[in-house]
């Protein structure tokens, strides 16, 4: 196994893909991160003034933990770019003809493409949190930036997206055995169909979790939860006292409409979230290992 | 555990694709120390047998062993098999080098193997350059390195050499030729038997995803059967001498003189000198091995309703100038098939029609019993390897080749040709007629099943 995995990741070194999509995911998430936190941070600051009135809570809101995540969100599309790619354009050149005469048993090489690919996957996010993290720092200037400790739990858990992302686009690349089928579905559904659906059925169905259950959804979720949750409790400490007179309904909504601006409508908590994106990934990469297992190279 | 013999056993492999079946129940072996072709036309299932023994294709029926055992229980299988297979694939934008290191880091090998391979297929100086500006037989190079990286014992190579330039091939033969006789094995697809002729020693070749021939390649040497041209004063007398000789296997050529099969010169010439008939010429014709591979796998994709090109006049019929002479170079013989005039179908089709010609070639026989009352036996002419494709390209000229002078098939020889006993051209094609392209087609074809099985003609068809 240790000899494929080395051939694995010489197969990546050899060619330019990995730096031909690691460039524009830095360039996303700084720029996105950048920008939105300078966004994000006039709204802040003007919420904080309009309710702080009393000017008695020294309280900021840190919408800048949106910029964060929203950043990392956006810029896991690459490295679901580069997974969906692994197989397929080994099928698709056929290389994996010798690729699978050089080896073993063809378990043998796609389990090696599976360490290596969630070893890029692990590249791609910490590479991607530190871009991101940059653009926030900048972006944010004097304004309120989120605790150490809910940076950190953001950034983690968009490395994992990375990872898990990574995996499910080799997954569904092993399915289809087409670089371009897999980059048409993958790509329409991770950033139109999938957040477009998830947000017409979070408000349709009023604040239900069933976006939460979907691939995109839960990925989101795994992202977005954290920093919406911290915004949630932000903002009830800067309503203070009047909290106590909204409704549980009330609260309800203002909870939806926070993790919309999160991008994660209707998500369940990080944990939970991110556990049912690990259910999607394990089906695809499955089911697109299984394939394979048993596909006639011709 | 593998036995370590370097043996290749196929045991009664069968594969359908859908309703196709690409393989029927094929069975052979392959011995080391011995390169062994495996031939048979395009679509015969050369290919997928292959991509079976190589664990690539799961078979519906049958099984594969290398050194005893099935692909997928050989370890480390590029150290023991190394394979070079069509439409092998290589990163466009990796060097040849980082490929084969790619592969070489798969196998367990030191990377510098990887240039010791470069520079034994003669790509040594291609090593940095990347394998997509490489031309196909540089690829097929590039592939062979790849196959020989872990310096296997078995070496399978489907189509070899497809893009290589007669330099190349020259010095894949010398190649596979030392790598079999230091005891290891080879087993080398083609669908040109004259491509490979020089190289192998035993040859298995299949059609239609069956075996046809299965054994060295001496004894389909030895098959062949000669048959005697012979050009007699009185053709008559000469046939009917010979008959009475019990020498029965005769056919009339156009042009008066007469094929003799199952006969020596020497019988020939003392049977017409009994007989009082002065003899202008005799030669013997052997038939290229090719023109039994034609026969082996003829049909395959005969197709009812297609004219088969054989029963133009340009087969049998055609006058006879000379007999093709032996030292003709195999292509004349090897490819009539692709030789023939455009219009006849698409190009990938011509050799389909061509194949089916043997058959129809026997034709003429039957002609000449009309015009010559005299009876001769219509046996026809059964010996293996004279399938018509043979004397295709006398109608049919290749490009280039000296046969290009004999005209046209559509233009038979005009009447001075008619020789003295009577026989006159036999085919349809007056000589009013020269500039017709396409020759006028003779009684309904045969039908093309009649070619379709195997064996017929007596080479010992499944060894």
């Amino acid at each position: 196994m240790g000899r494929l995995v080395k051939a694995e990741f010489r197969k990546i070194l050899t060619t330019k893909l990995w730096w031909a999509l690691l460039i524009p995911a830095v360039g996303l998430a700084l720029g996105w991160a950048w920008l939105s936190a300078i966004a994000f941070t006039d709204v802040a600051n003007d919420i904080t003034d309009a309710l702080d009135v009393n000017n008695v809570s020294d309280q900021q809101l840190s919408l800048s933990s949106l910029a964060l995540t929203r950043a990392m969100n956006f810029a896991t599309l690459f490295p679901l770019v580069f997974g969906a790619l692994a197989l397929a354009s080994e099928i698709n050149r056929k290389t994996i003809t010798t690729s699978f005469l050089t080896a073993p048993n063809r378990a043998s090489v796609l389990g090696a493409k599976a360490i290596v690919y969630t070893l890029w996957g692990l590249i791609y996010g910490v590479v991607v949190a530190l871009a991101a993290s940059l653009g926030v720092l900048i972006g944010t200037g004097d304004g309120a930036l989120p605790e150490a400790s809910d940076w950190m739990l953001i950034l983690l858990s968009g490395i994992i997206a990375c990872v898990l992302w990574t995996l499910l686009g080799m997954g569904v690349g092993a399915l289809l055995g087409s670089p371009v089928a897999t980059l048409v579905i993958v790509l329409l559904y991770a950033a139109l169909v999938g957040p477009t659906s998830e947000f017409i059925i979070t408000l349709s169905t009023e604040g239900s979790h069933i976006a939460g259950v979907m691939p995109n959804g839960s990925a989101n979720g795994l992202t977005g939860s954290t920093a919406s949750e911290l915004l949630f409790n932000q903002i009830q400490d800067l309503f203070g006292a009047q909290v106590g007179n909204l409704s549980a309904d009330q609260i309800d909504d203002f909870d939806t409409v926070v993790r919309i601006a999160a991008g994660a409508p209707g998500a369940f908590s990080l944990w939970v979230s991110g556990l049912i994106f690990l259910g999607w990934t394990a089906l695809f990469f499955g089911t697109g290992l299984i394939r394979n297992q048993r596909r006639d190279i011709t | 555990m593998q036995d370590g013999s370097g043996r290749i056993v196929v045991q009664n492999l069968s594969k359908n694709f859908g309703n196709v079946a690409a393989v029927q129940n094929l069975s052979f072996q392959v011995e080391p120390g011995s390169v062994t072709g495996f031939l048979g036309p395009n679509g015969a299932g050369k290919t997928t047998t292959l991509r079976m023994l190589l664990g690539l294709v799961s078979p519906t029926a049958g099984h594969t062993t290398i050194n005893g055992q099935p692909f997928s229980h050989l370890g480390n299988p590029a150290r023991v098999v190394g394979a070079v297979l069509e439409a092998q694939g290589f990163h466009p934008s990796r060097t040849a080098r980082n490929h084969l290191r790619v592969y070489a880091a798969a196998m367990g090998v030191p990377d510098q193997r990887a240039d010791e391979v470069l520079n034994l297929v003669g790509l040594g100086t291609a090593g940095e350059r990347a394998a997509g500006g490489f031309s196909l037989g540089m690829k097929q190079r590039l592939a062979l390195a790849t196959a020989l990286l872990g310096d296997p014992q078995v070496l399978v190579l489907d189509e070899p050499a497809n893009g290589l330039d007669p330099e190349g091939i020259a010095w894949l033969r010398t190649f596979l030729k030392a790598f079999a006789s230091s005891g290891r094995t080879v087993l080398i697809s083609s669908h040109l038997l004259a491509e490979v002729e020089q190289t192998i020693d035993q040859v298995v070749i299949i059609s239609r995803g069956q075996t046809m021939y299965y054994g060295m390649l001496e004894e389909l040497r030895k098959s062949q059967q000669s048959r005697v041209i012979v050009q007699p004063a009185d053709a008559n007398a000469l046939a009917t001498a010979l008959q009475e000789a019990e020498i029965t296997n005769i056919q009339p050529m156009p042009d008066g003189k007469i094929a003799v099969v199952g006969a020596t010169v020497q019988q020939i010439g003392d049977v017409a000198a009994k007989a009082g008939v002065a003899l202008y010429g005799v030669q013997e014709e052997k038939a290229d091995l090719e023109q039994l591979f034609f026969r082996l796998t003829s049909g395959q994709y005969a197709a009812p309703g297609m004219v088969p090109h054989g029963q133009l006049p340009g087969g049998y019929a055609q006058p006879v100038p000379q007999p093709m002479p032996q030292q003709m170079p195999p292509q004349g013989y090897a490819q009539p098939g692709y030789q023939q005039p455009p219009g006849q179908g698409s190009g990938y089709h011509m050799p389909v029609q061509g194949y089916p010609q043997q058959q129809p070639g026997y034709q003429p026989t039957q002609q000449y019993s009309q015009q010559y009352p005299q009876g001769y036996p219509q046996q026809g002419y059964q010996a293996p390897g004279y399938a018509p494709p043979g004397y295709a390209p006398q109608g049919t000229p290749p490009q280039g080749t000296p046969p290009g002078a004999w005209g046209p098939p559509s233009t038979p020889q005009p009447a001075q040709q008619t020789p003295p006993g009577g026989w006159a051209p036999p085919s349809g094609p007056q000589p009013a007629q020269p500039q017709q392209p396409a020759p006028p087609q003779q009684p309904a074809p045969p039908p093309p099943e009649n070619e379709q099985q195997p064996g017929q003609g007596g080479t010992g068809g499944n060894a």
